[in-house]
């Protein structure tokens, strides 16, 4: 038996070697394949990683040296400020509820949002844009255009709501409206709100900027994120005692502990 | 006399001490460079080269990697902190009073709190930013659609543990907080008590809640997310680094 000429694979190796051949690449690594150009790790992201872990120590630092984190009086279950807020990461939510039923807004709707939110790619599957900031122009400008729509529509219904709501809404439509003031102001008009706005901008952003999928989901997330930056500065900034509005610089101080109702 | 730091280097270097610790020369050779990012269990996270475009700090504005630098310091700071923490409500040792006495007793311990407590409201905020940099960049294509899925339960949990985190000082503004959210859980259409009852141990803002909020925020939620952001880093990785123009 002749031995082959050049290095000589260790004992074991070959056969891992031919382990290997039964999986394709392909199907344990899905890489795009394209042009590549490639800098090493080690040095080039490492100090950047380094530089960034060093700058945002110090700034925490800093932040924490200059900044106490809020400490009130002991918790007591017979003293309740008025008004109480979440933190504010979730005063979004606590600002859609004053507009709707409780579990509709604090539940429903962040459970079938966040399931959407997974869904995203599963419906949104071209390929087109990966890698590119908003695709395209033209997804600027939708995205550009949802934002602003979201904005002021959410500023506008709750500007409406308090309208409505401090011209006897609730007891009109506890008199007049089937269902009293549950069925129709908590349930059937939020939820018609809801989607039908998003089906508007949907449809909008079809017609005007002839959005295709990747688009119209732009259009769909830069809603989100416009109502709920504005719905969480509302009820950060603009909710007062009674979660009544107010002026950002006319809030009044949180009253400590409310008179037990008589 | 000058040559002495460079003699005790070079006889460091060859040591079998270095050696069995160092498998590469210093890294300033494409092989030790190579070498350097694989064989060490941190750094292997890396791959060993990266697309150029991937660095450029207005693509990912570094808000993963800011989100996971985050969490590590509310780890390490939050391991500081239940050395002086008992999750109780009353008695001689109480939440309140160990909060207390780690912002006037502790040495350090204002400062300690007060990073957990700013790193953690920074970390929603890069988790958010992250997740908006993915979405336009369209990062979740193709082959990402799992890793995004994975990141949205990264976002929920991400809320999660800042929220149960919420109550431990056990104040009026951390109560009061939390019964919000309490109302809420309750509010769930059909399973609103049962949920209620088991998350926070009761029809009560009490005692239980505060034991099961802080098993939760010190032990379940971190591990969950642990777990999670390992999962999403390797994906990052088997998907072929991170996304750029095609
Ligand atoms: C604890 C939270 C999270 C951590 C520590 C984290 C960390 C990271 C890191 C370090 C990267 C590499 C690129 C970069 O820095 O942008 C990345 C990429 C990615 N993340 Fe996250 N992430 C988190 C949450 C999320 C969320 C909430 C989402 C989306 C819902 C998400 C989806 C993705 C996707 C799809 C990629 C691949 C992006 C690409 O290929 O360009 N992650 N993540």
């Amino acid at each position: 038996m002749t031995t082959p000429r050049g290095p000589q694979p260790f004992a074991g190796q070959e056969k891992r070697l031919r382990l290997l051949a039964f999986v394709r690449q392909d199907s344990i690594v899905r890489v795009d394949k394209r042009v590549e150009d490639t800098a090493m790790v080690w040095p080039h992201l490492l100090v950047i990683e380094f530089i960034a872990a060093m700058l945002w120590s110090i700034g925490l630092f800093v932040i924490a040296a200059a900044f106490n984190a809020p400490l009130q009086d002991h918790a007591s279950p017979d003293c309740t400020p008025n008004p109480s807020k979440a933190p504010w990461y979730l005063l979004n939510l606590q600002e859609l509820l004053l507009h709707m039923d409780k579990g509709l807004a604090g539940v429903v709707v962040p459970t079938i949002w966040l399931t959407f939110m997974a869904a995203i790619p599963y419906i949104d599957r071209s390929r087109e844009g990966v890698g590119i900031w908003f695709t395209s122009p033209n997804g600027l400008r939708v995205t550009i255009f949802a934002a602003v729509f979201a904005t002021v529509g959410t500023f506008s219904l709750i500007l409406l709501d308090a309208f409505l709501k401090a011209h006897g809404y609730i007891e009109f439509a506890t008199e007049h409206f089937p269902g009293g003031k549950q069925l129709l102001p908590n349930y059937l008009i939020p939820i018609g709100v809801m989607l039908g706005l998003s089906f508007l901008l949907v449809l909008i952003v079809q017609r005007l900027y002839a959005a295709n999928t990747r688009e119209w989901m732009m259009a769909i997330f830069t809603g989100f994120v416009a109502v709920y930056v504005v719905l969480t500065v509302v009820g950060t900034s603009l909710r007062g005692p009674g979660m009544d509005l107010f002026a950002p610089w006319a809030v009044p101080a949180t009253h400590q502990c409310l008179e037990p109702s008589k | 006399m000058l040559e002495i730091p460079s003699l005790i280097w070079q006889k460091t270097k060859t040591s079998y001490i270095w050696r069995s610790l160092f498998r590469h020369g210093y890294p300033d050779s494409r092989k030790n460079q190579s070498l350097a990012v694989f064989t060490n269990v941190f750094l292997h996270l890396h791959p060993v080269k990266v697309r150029r475009h991937a660095l450029a700090i207005p693509y990912t504005w570094c808000m993963g990697g800011l989100s996971f630098f985050l969490f590590l310091i509310l780890t390490l700071t939050g391991t500081l902190l239940m050395f002086y923490y008992h999750p109780s409500v009353d008695g001689v040792y109480n939440a309140y009073t160990d909060i207390k006495d780690l912002e006037t007793v502790v040495v350090f311990g204002q400062l300690l709190r007060n990073m957990h407590r700013w790193a953690a409201h920074g970390m929603v905020i890069t988790v958010f930013l992250h997740m908006v940099r993915v979405f336009y960049t369209g990062s979740y294509k193709p082959p990402r659609e799992f890793n995004w899925v994975i990141g949205t339960l990264l976002f929920f949990f991400t809320i999660l543990l800042s929220y149960t985190g919420y109550l431990l000082p056990w104040d009026q503004l951390s109560f009061w907080a939390v019964t919000v959210g309490y109302e809420i859980a309750r509010a769930t259409p059909a399973i609103g008590d049962e949920f209620a009852f088991i998350f926070f141990g009761g029809f009560q803002l009490g005692p239980n809640a505060l034991l099961r909020f802080y098993v939760l925020h010190v032990v379940g939620l971190p591990l969950t997310v642990g777990f999670l952001i390992a999962i999403h880093f390797w994906r990052i990785r088997k998907d072929g680094g991170i996304t750029g123009p095609l």
